[in-house]
């Protein structure tokens, strides 16, 4: 077997020296080097803000989403959507094993769940079997990479594999709300009624307790009607993200002028970043989750107005994300109900 | 006096209802002002360093061609906001005239000589006439106008100081003041573009802060930086790679660190790709701060996610309470930094 890089350098392409994720184009064929897994893939759970993209492009037409997502990987050995730059994850099966691959808890014919972007794992499609529209889990009959330095879940028996697949895709989220609120604090979370923002309100509400506020704002009034309906927030606000002054007004409304310790940004639509500034009280912290947050509007944005906050960029990894986020649809029955309805 | 917002959106044409940062036009008419605005007379632009090296990439270094980019870009869009990489700078100039519903609330006067302490991408500006070009300092001369709005921030000049020096530090002050509050007592401190002008003030301020226990690290590319760094003597380690080479930047680190990696790297790299370095050369319960303009956000929070590593990373903010007072204290503290900032800046 061929020795491979921690970091899977070995797989890269084009342009040569960089890792994976920021490549163009990685290798993908399909036999394994000494610390890589080999996984035969079942279901593609696409990066939202990327889906998002790909059905606009593809004026919501299934037939020209599959060809475009083909040509994708064709184009670059991986999921990595251009415009957008995100990828997703995948489900499947264990079905090789390199000989320094070092987990000692993987074996051939496990069904897992890998933790690490579909924008830097070698993925090879043979056939897309089922792609709906309103669902970003496609089902494919392909095979994909896992590196030494991959994160990955073996999925657990009492949840289904898909619904583990949908949560597990965002499980960054939740885990890096639990860190950062803490009792008391106003919490403010925009498009709080997707899936992460679900799951986003209620580690929030937990760790808020009832000296604090979770306040969602939401784009649809029927995702703003099952936040409440499931009793996820203290406060929900029916505005459009990206109209800045709207939505400000609306949060000062309920803090009383204060605005929020914490703000958690989980839309996937771009120029939110001055909402989530705006609405943060200075020495807060806002946590930018979505995919489509420009770095310098962020940066730019917060000096412009004279914000002395901490813009945070969501890192999807955090030790322990994945049992934590399984936890949350084991305690929440409300929460699986509708997940399992939603995402299955 | 017509009634202005706080956040100036009352200049904004378009697209509606934005603030004027990420707005592709706003109103420079200076004619007439509003009532909670700051006129300003115009000198200096101190474009930022990002926006100028790909101006002046794009212009083949000729000044006559990047005179003419940047009354372009101010022509199209009434700010200084380079459409590529989205970044501005900042101004040095005069108070000329201050909006009724400011006066008694703020400290300036006309006549004060201030430098605009937010972005020159919503800064309202007027170009009448590029004086002089500095590609090597990113300042430009100009006869001009620009608005300052309510919530604008501001530093006035000291008096003991040179306009230009101080203007060259306060264009990065938010760099070291942040690096003030992030380094603790035994941190090992990695500074990536540790060569250049904000590289440089980090690199003292880190050094103070982590103390004898600590260390400080500076990553610097070209040889005349690296040397120049060296002499300084600011850093435990100074070395020169290139940052968009992670691995090669990776192992070094190893064996500075013996393995243990850092806890706070910094960015100041004005250019692309160096994402994937500062987070591998960091602990995973560390912390990367990004101060970079050119840094993209899916490739830093995916990259983390990729390697699998816990590491956080914030968005540098080029604001920071007191920031404008840390800046200028560091000149005033260290003789070696304030003759290399008049050599190479003032």
């Amino acid at each position: 077997m061929k020795i491979g890089c921690r970091y899977g350098t070995h797989r890269v392409i084009e342009p040569a020296g960089t890792l994976p994720q920021p490549a163009y184009r990685l290798d993908n064929t399909m036999s394994v080097f000494d610390n890589e897994v080999l996984i035969d893939v079942s279901t593609l759970n696409i990066d939202s803000a990327s889906y998002t993209q790909i059905k606009q492009a593809c004026s919501a037409d299934a037939e020209q989403m599959k060809q475009m997502i083909l040509s994708i990987v064709e184009e670059r050995g991986k999921m990595q959507n251009p415009v957008t730059g995100s990828g997703g994850m995948l489900i499947g099966t264990v079905k090789e094993i390199g000989t320094a691959f070092p987990s000692n808890k993987l074996k051939v014919g496990d069904k897992i769940a890998t933790l690490v972007s579909l924008s830097l794992t070698p993925l090879n499609i043979k056939k897309i079997k089922k792609l709906t529209i309103d669902s970003d889990q496609i089902d494919v009959e392909a095979e994909a990479i896992l590196f030494e330095s991959g994160l990955f879940a073996v999925l657990p028996d009492d949840i289904p594999e898909k619904l583990a697949l949908a949560v597990l895709d965002v499980a960054g989220a939740p885990a890096q709300v639990d860190r950062l609120v803490t009792e008391g604090d106003i919490v403010c979370i925009l498009g709080g009624g997707g899936k992460s923002g679900i799951l986003c309100c209620y580690q929030a509400m937990q760790n808020a307790g009832s000296s604090g506020k979770v306040i969602v704002v939401e784009y649809s009034n029927e995702n703003a009607k099952r936040i409440k309906n499931l009793g996820l927030a203290t406060d929900v606000i029916v505005a459009d993200a990206t109209n800045v002054m709207d939505v400000y007004n609306k949060v000062m409304a309920i803090t009383g002028g204060r605005g929020c310790d914490v703000t958690v940004n989980n839309v996937n639509v771009p120029s939110t970043e001055m909402t989530s500034i705006l609405i943060t009280k200075g020495q807060g912290s806002v946590y930018f989750f979505s995919m489509a947050t420009s770095f310098t509007k962020a940066a730019l944005g917060a000096e412009g107005v004279g914000k002395d906050i901490n813009l945070i960029v969501g890192n999807g990894f955090a030790k322990g994300h994945a049992n934590l986020t399984l936890n949350i649809i084991r305690e929440s029955k409300p929460i699986r109900e509708l997940f399992e309805k939603l995402y299955i | 006096m017509k009634k202005g917002n706080k956040y100036g959106v009352h200049r904004v044409i378009e697209p509606k209802g934005v603030l004027p940062q990420p707005a592709n036009k706003i109103d420079n008419n200076m004619d007439e002002i509003y009532d909670n605005e700051i006129l300003i007379d115009v000198q200096t632009l101190n474009i930022d360093s990002a926006s100028f090296t790909q101006i002046e990439e794009q212009a083949g270094g000729d000044k006559e061609k990047i005179a003419e980019i940047m009354l372009g870009i101010v022509e199209k869009q009434g700010k200084h906001r380079n459409p590529v990489t989205g970044s501005g700078g900042m101004l040095l100039g005069t108070v000329e005239k201050i909006g009724d519903a400011l006066i008694g609330k703020s400290d300036l006067k006309v006549g004060d000589r201030i430098a605009t302490l937010v972005s020159l991408s919503l800064t309202p500006l007027r170009i009448d006439k590029i004086k002089d070009i500095r590609p090597d300092i990113d300042q430009v001369d100009i006869d001009g106008k620009a608005i300052l709005f309510e919530s604008g921030i501001y530093a006035k000049i000291p008096d003991d100081m040179p306009a230009n020096l101080a203007l060259s530090a306060l264009d990065v002050a938010g760099a070291p003041a942040q690096t003030a509050k992030l380094v603790k007592p035994g941190d090992t401190v990695l500074i990536i573009g540790a060569g250049g002008k904000s590289g440089m003030l980090c690199c003292y301020e880190a050094k103070k802060r982590a103390g004898v226990t600590g260390k400080v690290i500076g990553l610097c590319h070209s040889e005349r930086s690296t040397k120049r760094l060296m002499d300084l003597g600011f850093c435990d380690y100074v070395f020169s790679a290139d940052a968009t080479q992670p691995v090669p930047v990776l192992e070094k680190i190893e064996e500075l660190t013996g393995g243990e990696m850092c806890d706070v790297t910094i960015n100041n790299v004005n250019i692309t790709d160096t994402e994937m370095t500062s987070i591998l050369c960091t602990k995973d319960t560390g912390l990367v701060y990004f101060f970079s303009m050119a840094t993209s956000f899916t490739k830093a929070a995916l990259g983390a996610e990729g390697v699998g590593s816990d590491v956080t990373m914030i968005v540098g903010n080029g604001y920071t309470k007191g920031h404008a007072e840390i800046t200028l204290q560091l000149l005033r503290e260290s003789d070696k930094l304030r003759k290399v900032f008049e050599e190479l800046y003032a």
